[in-house]
């Protein structure tokens, strides 16, 4: 079911390719972080790639552990709805 | 007419044969199980296909110890990754008038790019000498650096002779210049660091002794440097801007890669993580002392290379008294089944250097998979063509 129906708000984080994706999806998983692996969502960019979706609460622990792996964040947003979202940073 | 001999491979510095059971499963079951296009489509195919190749590229990073997956970008062979690097370093950090130091053990994948830029671009190159031993003598390094020398380019290991240049001295006297090293023969033999051996840029083949498949390689580049990517266009990422992106991998890796061949290259590099580097470099280097130690005892065949005891690779250049290099690889194949390569293999400046230009050598190249056995054979080929 697209998109997850996550009990909790959800944020999404947009990174420069897909590279830095799968590797913040492999940080994720050994951290123990629940997430998915979804497009970016048209609302945010029109740009093909992939994105990750997280719960908000684990905000603070998603950021660092990008920024203690070097991965540069393009964009974070929090999802409002189905098909809106909101700018929580965008570089 | 005489039953075929069985068929024994002993070419392993032109590709390695075989590849690991791992390998062949692989490319087999990716081939027969889903499409290919990496990062494209958001589908699962597509998805699963680009986890594959983000993990070849974490397993080769670790395998080189380099800091960052990131800074590893795939290309179709070394010889594209060394063109990718020289040509691409000309305009970021390398300029008309710039001095480049290299060997006379280069493969003309290095030497016609560097070359192309001396005669159109006003690049000037130096050549570092070999020793009375036939190894390149790093320690002439100080005494041929100028004021302008920004590159210096090495291949690690001879695909003539076998001989073995010590990266970690040039990484101690190169100063400020670039490091960039062609580890075509090297890499899946000898250990390789990029940090401690202070390398800018590693160019690597996927199809030697990393065991991929042919149409695999890549480099490492330095956190920090940049080339002039070779080609431009899509990446997946990005797409709504007309501009190339300007972060690895992307940047160097526009088109639709080489899933398959990535692919195979990461479980090439996983068997040999798995194997150990030291039992794969011992078996070989086994083989080949007891080919020379067998080569020893013919008469008129003369070999060329580092003298014993030196540090070498298992590839063997030789000659035979009164035959053409291309009638005994020719007889070799014909009559014993053994599978050389004769000729100058792509390196005339090293032929050059240790005299066999312009016919070459016949050379021989042991690998992981090879026997005692296979050696024998070698060895009693050699002596009945020597002797007839
Ligand atoms: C030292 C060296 N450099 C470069 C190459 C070129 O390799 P490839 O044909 O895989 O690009 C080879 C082998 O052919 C080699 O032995």
């Amino acid at each position: 079911m697209w998109p997850p129906q996550h009990h909790s708000p959800t944020c999404v984080v947009i990174l420069f390719s897909i590279h830095f994706v799968l590797k913040a999806e492999k940080l994720f998983k050994k951290q123990g972080i629940s997430h998915d692996v979804i497009p970016v969502p048209r609302e945010i960019s029109s740009d093909c790639g992939m994105a990750v979706e997280f719960p908000c609460r684990e905000i603070e622990k998603v950021s660092e552990l990008l920024a203690s792996a070097d991965i540069r964040i393009a964009g974070l947003y929090r999802r409002d709805g189905r098909d809106s979202f909101q700018v929580i940073s965008r570089s | 007419m005489d039953s075929k001999p069985a068929p024994i491979y002993v070419d392993n510095a032109a590709t390695s044969f075989p590849k690991p059971r791992e390998v062949i499963d692989t490319i087999s079951s990716l081939l027969g199980g889903m499409s290919l296009s990496p990062g494209r489509s958001a589908h699962r195919y597509s998805l699963e296909c680009s986890r594959i190749i983000f993990e070849a590229r974490e397993t080769l990073a670790s395998f080189f110890n380099c800091p960052d997956s990131s800074r590893i970008a795939f290309a179709c062979n070394v010889t594209e990754a060394l063109n990718a690097g020289i040509l691409g370093l000309f305009g970021t950090a390398l300029h008309p008038g710039d001095h480049v130091i290299t060997t006379p053990f280069e493969h003309n994948s290095v030497m016609r790019p560097l070359r192309y830029l001396e005669k159109n671009a006003g690049l000037t190159l130096s050549i570092l000498p070999l020793s009375d031993e036939g190894e390149v003598m790093v320690s002439e390094l100080p005494r041929l650096m100028r004021d302008n020398t920004r590159l210096i380019v090495v291949n690690h290991v001879s695909n003539v002779t076998g001989s073995v240049v010590d990266l970690e001295e040039i990484g101690r006297l190169k100063g400020e210049c670039l490091l960039m090293v062609d580890a075509a023969q090297s890499a899946g033999v000898f250990s390789i660091d990029v940090k401690k051996m202070h390398i800018d840029m590693l160019a690597f083949t996927g199809h030697k002794s990393l065991f991929g498949p042919t149409g695999s390689g890549g480099f490492y580049l330095r956190e920090g440097l940049a080339l002039q990517p070779l080609k431009m266009g899509g990446t997946g990422s990005n797409s709504e801007t007309e501009v190339q992106p300007d972060f690895m991998p992307d940047i160097y890796e526009a088109g639709t890669p080489n899933t398959l061949g990535i692919a195979g290259l990461g479980s090439g590099v996983e068997f040999i993580v798995k194997t150990g580097l030291a039992a794969i470099r011992g078996h070989e280097q086994r083989l080949c002392a007891l080919f020379l130690d067998g080569l020893r005892q013919l008469k008129n065949v003369t070999v060329f290379g580092p003298g014993a005891g030196r540090q070498r690779a298992a590839v063997v250049s030789l000659r035979v008294k009164g035959k053409s290099e291309s009638e005994v690889a020719f007889r070799l194949d014909r009559e014993f089944g053994v599978m050389v390569r004769a000729g100058l293999h792509c390196a005339p400046a090293a032929h050059r250097a240790i005299g066999t230009f312009p016919a070459g050598t016949v050379r021989f190249s042991f690998g992981y998979f090879n026997t005692e056995k296979d050696v024998a054979t070698c060895l009693r080929g050699l002596d009945m063509i020597a002797a007839r």
